[in-house]
C-alpha cells in the first residue's frame, strides 16, 4: 500500500498522522484565498515532482501523486517493473476531475495571452502539444502502465467520491473472475485550483473556517457541522489472487472479502439510505459475515448536513443491532476529501487501523448530531483492538455507492 | 425588482405554475425546490449583485414573500442601502 496525503507523503506518516488526530486542513493557498478568502484547503505539503523522476516534471499534478504512491504501493509488495506475468497485470485507477491542474493552466496561458502587454503580441491559442495528453482522466493509469511494462487491462473510473473505491471492487472482481491475477489500484486528485475551487464554493458544501482553529473546520456527524475540506493527493494498493501471493511467498496485509455497488437512481446530490445500505449488505454477504463479525467502518462521513445523517441511517439499517458494537470514523476531519481519491484512501486506513489494533478518530467530534448516534471514535484515537475485518464507504455525487470489506487473511 | 428575476427562474426553469407565485402566503418549501434548485435559483441573484448570499438552506423556513425581502435586505447592507444597477435594470426590462 502507498500514499501521498495532507497528512504525509507516505502511508505510515498518513496513518500517524490519523491517530494523532492531526489536521493537515488549513487556509488556501494565496493563489486560491485572493478570490476566496474564506475557503479552506487539505494541501499535500511535499512537492511530489522530488519524489519522482526528472522527466516527470511535466506531468500533471494528479499523475505525479499516482506515481508517488504506485511506487510505494509495488515497492512494498516486492515487485519490480516488468513483472514476468505483465500481461496479467492491470492497472485500476479513480479519479474525479482529471488533470484539472492542466485544465486551469491551460485557460490562464489563454487570457495571460490575451490580455498580456508582450510585444509582439504572443497568440493566445499556441499551446502546448502535451496539453490533453496532460489533462486525460486516464493520464495516470497511463504512466503507471507504462513504467512498470504492466500490459493487462488499465481502466480509469470516474465516479465522483467513489471513483478509486469502485477501482478497488472492480480490480477485486476481475482478479476473482480470472481475468488478471494481479493489479495496481491507485486513486488520485489534484484540483485545488481557483477554477475547481469556485466551482465547488457554489455549491455551498464547503467547510466554512472555525474562527479559532481553522485546522478544526471539518466536523462529521457533528451537530454544527458544515461542509467538507477539499483535498488532494493520491494512494494506492496492490492486489494479486491468493495462487499468486502463495507463489512468490508474499506476505499478504490483508484480503478483499467483498464489494458491494449500487446507484440511487434519485438525486445528484443526496444519497439515499436504502441503496447505502444494500452496497454494505452486497459487501458483508460476499464476505460471507455477518454484521458483528466487522469491527470497524471508516465512513464517508463528509459532513454534509444531510449526508451524514443519511449515511447514518445505512449504517444502522445495514448492521442492524450490530451498529451499537461497531467503530465508525471519518477520517476526512483531518486529511479532508480527496474526492477520487478518498476511497482507497480511507480503505488504506481501514486496512491499517486493523493490522495495527489503532483506529483513528473522528476529529472535531464534540457534540454528536442525535440523529446520527453512533461510536464514532470521538477526538482521541482508539488503540489495542482485535479487529479482523473493516469496512470503507464511498458514496458519489452522482448517486454511486461502493462499499468495501477487507479481513485479516488466515 | 427581484421577485421578477426570481420568478423569470422559477417559472422558466424549474416549470413552477406562475399563479402560485401570486399566493401572498406561499411558503419557500411549498416550490418543491432541492438544495441544489435552491442555489441554482440564487445564482440567479448573484450573478447580478456579484456576491454570495449566505446559508441559502434557511430559506426553506421562509415564506416566498419573506425569502425575497430578506434577499433585498441582503444585498442592500452589501451596497450601503442601495440595489445595484444591474438589478433594477433587470427588474425593469
Amino acid at each position: 500500500m502507498g500514499a501521498i496525503t495532507p497528512l504525509g507523503a507516505n502511508r505510515h506518516s498518513t496513518f500517524a498522522g490519523a491517530l494523532e488526530g492531526r489536521s493537515g486542513i488549513a487556509p488556501a493557498a494565496e493563489s486560491i484565498s485572493k478570490w476566496l478568502p474564506h475557503v479552506l484547503t487539505a494541501a499535500v505539503a511535499e512537492n511530489p515532482e522530488t519524489l519522482l523522476d526528472a522527466k516527470c516534471a511535466g506531468l500533471d499534478r494528479a499523475t505525479q501523486f499516482a506515481l508517488v504512491a504506485a511506487h510505494e504501493a509495488m515497492a512494498a509488495a516486492g515487485i519490480a517493473p516488468k513483472p514476468d506475468d505483465a500481461e496479467r497485470f492491470g492497472v485500476f485507477c479513480g479519479i474525479g476531475f482529471g488533470g484539472a491542474q492542466s485544465v486551469d493552466a491551460l485557460y490562464t496561458r489563454f487570457f495571460n495571452a490575451l490580455s498580456g502587454t508582450s510585444v509582439p503580441k504572443k497568440n493566445p491559442t499556441i499551446m502546448h502539444p502535451l496539453s490533453v495528453p496532460r489533462m486525460m482522466a486516464n493520464a495516470p493509469a497511463a504512466m503507471i502502465s507504462m513504467h512498470y511494462g504492466l500490459r493487462g487491462p488499465s481502466y480509469t473510473y470516474s465516479v465522483a467520491c467513489a471513483s478509486s473505491a469502485i477501482a478497488i471492487g472492480e480490480a477485486y472482481r476481475a482478479i476473482r473472475h480470472g481475468y488478471i491475477d494481479a493489479a495496481v489500484i491507485v486513486g488520485t486528485e489534484a484540483m485545488l485550483t481557483p477554477g475547481a475551487l469556485m466551482a465547488w464554493n457554489a455549491l455551498r458544501v464547503l467547510a466554512k473556517p472555525d474562527l479559532v482553529d481553522p485546522s478544526r473546520s471539518c466536523r462529521p456527524f457533528s451537530v454544527d457541522r458544515n461542509g467538507f475540506v477539499l483535498a488532494e493527493g493520491a494512494a494506492a494498493i496492490v492486489l494479486e489472487s491468493e495462487t499468486r501471493a502463495l507463489q512468490r511467498q508474499a506476505n499478504p496485509l490483508a484480503e478483499i472479502g467483498g464489494y458491494g455497488c449500487t446507484s440511487d437512481a434519485n438525486h445528484l446530490t443526496a444519497g439515499t439510505e436504502i441503496e447505502q445500505a444494500r452496497a454494505i449488505r452486497q459487501a458483508l454477504d460476499e464476505a460471507r459475515l455477518e454484521a458483528d463479525q466487522v469491527q470497524y467502518l471508516n465512513a464517508h462521513g463528509t459532513a454534509t448536513e444531510l449526508g451524514d445523517v443519511v449515511e447514518a441511517r445505512s449504517i444502522r439499517l445495514a448492521f442492524g443491532e450490530a451498529a451499537d458494537k461497531l467503530a465508525v470514523s471519518a477520517t476526512k476531519s483531518m486529511h479532508g476529501h480527496l474526492i477520487g481519491a478518498s476511497g482507497i484512501l480511507e480503505f488504506v486506513i481501514a486496512v491499517m487501523a486493523m493490522n495495527s489494533g489503532s483506529i483513528p478518530p473522528t476529529a472535531n467530534l464534540e457534540n454528536v448530531d442525535p440523529r446520527c448516534e453512533l461510536d464514532f471514535v470521538p477526538l482521541i484515537a482508539r488503540h489495542g483492538c482485535a479487529i479482523n475485518a473493516v469496512m470503507s464507504n464511498s458514496f458519489a455525487f452522482g448517486g454511486s455507492n461502493a462499499s468495501l470489506l477487507a479481513r485479516k487473511y488466515a | 425588482m427581484l421577485n421578477t428575476i426570481v420568478n423569470n427562474y422559477l417559472v422558466n426553469t424549474k416549470k413552477i405554475d406562475p399563479s402560485l407565485l401570486e399566493n401572498p402566503h406561499l411558503r419557500v418549501a411549498e416550490l418543491g425546490l432541492d438544495s441544489l434548485d435552491l442555489v441554482e435559483m440564487l445564482f440567479e441573484i448573484e450573478d447580478r449583485c456579484g456576491f454570495q448570499l449566505p446559508d441559502p438552506m434557511r430559506y426553506t423556513e421562509m415564506s416566498y414573500a419573506e425569502m425575497l425581502s430578506d434577499m433585498e435586505s441582503v444585498i442592500r447592507q452589501h451596497y450601503n442601502g442601495e440595489l445595484p444597477e444591474l438589478m433594477t435594470a433587470e427588474a425593469k426590462s
